[in-house]
């Protein structure tokens, strides 16, 4: 058991030592050793006036609330179909009330015009 | 001794070199990527060399600069039949026809250790001073104050297609970047990858066409085709269009079923660019159709070499994605693209049409995204 013990001990110090190795030998690549000009984006020779950091529209959003209500209904009606007929009216219940609560995305993906064809 | 092994293996390997193209060498920088010895890097960071080819205007030498210094190290410069830039310590010039040999020299050179990295010629500083500034160091107080990382923070502007008032970013590109013509710089307001408004800052750089309308649609063809994703076919072009000007013969038409068959035609978006009535796609065509005719007279002059004096670069840009925008502007020859780029126009009688122009330009808007929705 403490033979057992030595060598898990050995695998531990040998492997944090590989890690500790390859990070003190590694190329300082990172951030810090880039210079300000370095740091800027490629523009073709140009330097943008404002920080990169922003908000902007994803347009596939409501396409993928979509998706995810379908597709949560799905993953637990496959499980659901199995039991039912065991649980019987406790498990049409639950899946009424599971219903219910996605149906909310669906109406609202519809609200936002998901369903309308651009 | 294995890093001694490395490192002359590593300077036998293709050089990455970025070009930065003047007046004059475009077809002459295309030839020279076809090179197997090179790489053209599509990136500055890409690259280990800087290959300026051709005379640097004045208004671009900061530019220059600029991107000399976002090479990584090690790195060198060459100046191919150019003027070397004012703080280029010790430049290294080439006015060869092909600088080939000279850049593979430097190259291993510098990953030999034989030759020093080029030092930095703009000052190691952020354009404001942001360290330690701010409750959380983050430059400047609440949510938009301040410069973080020494620039300030995109400002709100409504969005062309539903007036959604998200960040707007402003910023210039070009003249050096690879998937714009040589010298052509626009300052480009972007709500995501949709073009709010673009202004020219500064027109390409003239190029010589080759007299040969064959040679002209095949080199376009292989500027074109790349944005495209389709490589391959515009390596072969180019390399038709170099054997065609050396006077060799080629065979045009394999070239064309090639062309036809790789549905580059079918993957851009009809009636974007739109002038004269003819729009990306039918300019595209129209160099397809030059393959087929005589050596001689294959470009319809009269229809791609017209100074199209009503349209404006800048109108054609704006509503579009970026994408389409690079499409756009690929798709016309230098000459066109100087006549429809007249940079003294762009002053502030313009910014105020643009700002009339607002609520009509809220309709194409819509026009445009419900077009793209259809479209893919």
């Amino acid at each position: 058991m403490a033979l057992e013990g030595l060598a898990g001990a050995l695998v531990i110090a040998f492997v944090a030592a590989s890690i500790a190795t390859v990070i003190r030998l590694a190329p300082s690549g990172s951030a810090e050793s880039l210079t300000e000009p370095q740091k800027t984006p490629f523009l073709g020779g140009g330097a943008p006036d404002t920080h990169a950091w922003q908000r902007y529209h994803i347009r596939y959003y409501p396409m993928t609330l979509l998706f995810i209500a379908f597709e949560m209904e799905m993953m637990f009606m496959y499980p659901w179909a199995v039991v039912f007929v065991e649980e019987g009216g406790k498990a049409m219940m639950e899946m009424g009330m599971f219903l219910a609560i996605l149906s909310v995305g669906i109406v609202y993906g519809w609200r936002e015009g998901i369903f309308r064809w651009q | 001794m294995a890093i001694a092994i490395l490192r002359r293996l590593a300077g036998a390997a293709p050089a990455p070199a970025f070009p930065a193209i003047g007046a004059g060498m475009r077809a002459a920088a295309d030839d020279l990527f076809l090179d197997g010895r090179l790489i053209r890097a599509d990136s500055i960071r890409h690259a280990r060399i800087l290959l300026v080819a051709g005379p640097v205007r004045e208004a671009d030498q900061d530019d220059i600069r600029r991107l000399h210094d976002q090479m990584l190290h090690p790195r060198a410069t060459l100046w191919w039949k150019s003027n070397p830039v004012r703080d280029f310590a010790e430049p290294a010039t080439c006015d060869e026809d092909d600088p080939v040999a000279a850049i593979e020299a430097i190259h291993r050179a510098l990953i030999e250790g034989a030759r020093d990295s080029e030092p930095d010629i703009l000052p190691n500083e952020p354009p404001n001073p942001w360290r330690g500034k701010g409750d959380y160091g983050q430059g400047g107080e609440g949510m938009m104050g301040g410069t973080p990382y020494g620039r300030p923070m995109a400002m709100t502007d409504d969005d062309l297609r539903d007036g959604l008032a998200l960040d707007a970013y402003t910023a210039p590109f070009g003249p050096f970047l690879p998937m714009l013509p040589p010298g052509l710089k626009l300052s480009v307001t972007l709500q995501g990858d949709v073009i709010q408004t673009a202004k020219l800052l500064r027109p390409p750089s003239a190029q010589a066409e080759a007299y040969d309308g064959t040679v002209t649609a095949l080199r376009a063809l292989g500027r074109f085709l790349p944005i495209l994703g389709l490589e391959a076919h515009a390596v072969r072009c180019l390399e038709a269009a170099r054997s065609l000007s050396a006077g060799k013969p080629i065979e045009l038409a394999k070239i064309r079923q090639f062309l036809f068959w790789s549905g580059a035609l079918a993957a851009i978006p009809s009636g974007i660019g739109m002038v004269e009535d003819t729009d990306v796609r039918m300019r595209v065509e129209r160099w397809l159709a030059a393959l087929d005719e005589s050596p001689t007279g294959g470009l319809d002059g009269s229809a791609t070499m017209s100074p199209l004096k009503p349209a404006r670069l800048v109108d054609l840009l704006r509503g579009r994605e970026w994408s389409e925008a690079i499409l756009i502007v690929n798709s016309f020859d230098t000459d066109t693209l100087i006549s429809l780029a007249p940079v003294e126009a762009e002053d502030a009688e313009t910014e105020g049409r643009a700002r009339e122009d607002g609520i009509r330009m809220d309709h194409e808007g819509h026009g445009t995204h419900a077009h793209g929705a259809t479209g893919t």
